[in-house]
């Protein structure tokens, strides 16, 4: 490595940035000398966009050794997938927790059924694969005594403990006997996202300090495809049926409103896609 | 080899007749193939190729103090090189031969 190129496009450059770290890291240079001695153009820079992804789906082996990726693998995809599971906590709050089914419409209660059953089977993925890998590191933190280790990895189980204990003290103080105010359930709802994030920042940063290796890493990153595939199948019916609420129910609980389906939606799919990528790369890593 | 360079099969065999040559890096690979082969290889396809090949082992980069790595078709390499075309030489002998038949019936 050299050094970036000055003369490198700007557009090569963000086109670059939207490779994996380790591909830049091994090829960032080469593709800039090339592009300097090629003039780049609209054709290079498109190639290289269209190539990313499958930079991503399929890291050339490589450049990465299995256990890492399979760490990174974990890590990145249980970030996406406890904010996949917020969203659709949010949606099953604004839709199934109403107990509302548009008449005439059976799409939308079965959407409701595939939502739960996909979401039941992602938890129970996600808890069974992943304890053998957390029991591990939680008995080499506890043996090398690291406390910021044992934080981190009980971090899934205290945030969120913490978590509803405090919207339990909030609702009684701010509730009235129809439930929170809009704001309120807002800032409930974002604080949660927080939480949901530091419950899963948690387990990462131990993957990524203990570095553990062997059959647990191999089940959790197996069992963590197993979770995805079922979280892809949830967000698949959220996106239906909010899709069919906003079509069929526009009266329901603002769904005459298209800006915020919309964004929801597309965080849903940008959490989707993330957790679908990752995953795939974990099982990959695993199975190969 | 086939089922070495599965989907890439194109490009990669491009390449790696481009290196069979010599050692060449990235832009040469690319001015090479466009002038000997007559196929304009984009600066993401030729990189995906090339990380697909070093990972099958059937190139290898060579050290340069330049930002221009230049790479090497390994043994591998030449030996699926020299399989595929083993079999795009028969697929074109019995495509000629039938050809020939059938502009004669």
């Amino acid at each position: 490595m050299t050094g970036p190129a000055p003369s490198a496009t700007l557009p090569a450059r963000v086109v670059l940035a939207l490779y994996p770290l380790s591909w830049r890291a091994r090829y960032g240079d080469e593709v800039r000398a090339l592009l300097d001695e090629s003039g780049g153009g609209a054709r290079a820079v498109a190639s290289l966009a269209w190539q990313a992804l499958p930079a991503w789906i399929w890291p050339p082996s490589h450049l990465h050794d299995r256990p890492a990726r399979m760490r990174a693998s974990l890590a990145t995809g249980l970030m996406s997938w406890s904010f996949l599971a917020g969203l659709g906590l949010v949606f099953a709050q604004l839709t199934q927790f109403q107990g509302y089914r548009p008449a005439g419409h059976p799409v939308i209660g079965w959407c409701y059924a595939v939502f739960d059953a996909a979401l039941a089977v992602s938890v129970l993925a996600a808890g069974l694969g992943g304890l053998p890998l957390w029991l591990l590191m939680l008995r080499r933190a506890r043996r090398d005594r690291s406390v910021p280790d044992l934080a981190f990895l009980l971090a899934p189980v205290a945030v969120p403990a913490v978590y509803l204990a405090a919207v339990r003290v909030t609702v009684r103080f701010v509730g009235g006997p129809g439930g929170v105010s809009p704001w309120w359930f807002l800032a409930v709802t974002v604080a949660g996202f927080g939480a949901a994030g530091l419950a899963a920042a948690g387990p990462g940063l131990a993957l990524r300090r203990l570095q553990p290796r062997g059959p647990a890493l191999r089940v959790a990153a197996t069992a963590g495809g197993v979770a995805g595939a079922a979280m892809l199948a949830a967000s698949a019916a959220v996106i239906v049926a909010v899709a069919g609420l906003c079509l069929w129910a526009p009266g329901f609980a603002g769904y005459h409103h298209a800006t915020l389906p919309g964004v929801f939606l597309a965080l849903v799919a940008v959490a989707a896609s993330v957790t679908a990528v990752s995953t795939a790369r974990g099982v990959r890593a695993a199975l190969a | 080899m086939g089922d070495k360079l599965d989907r890439w099969a194109d490009p990669p065999l491009l390449v790696l007749a481009s290196l069979a040559g010599e050692p060449k890096h990235g832009y040469a690979i690319t001015q090479d193939v466009a002038q000997t082969m007559g196929v304009r290889l984009s600066a993401g396809t030729l990189y995906a190729v090339i990380a697909r090949l070093e990972a099958k082992g059937l190139i290898e980069p060579l050290e340069s103090d330049d930002r221009r790595r230049p790479y090497r078709i390994t043994a591998a390499g030449a030996s699926a090189l020299a399989e595929q075309s083993a079999r795009m030489s028969r697929v074109a002998s019995l495509a000629t031969e039938r050809l020939r038949a059938w502009a004669t019936a």
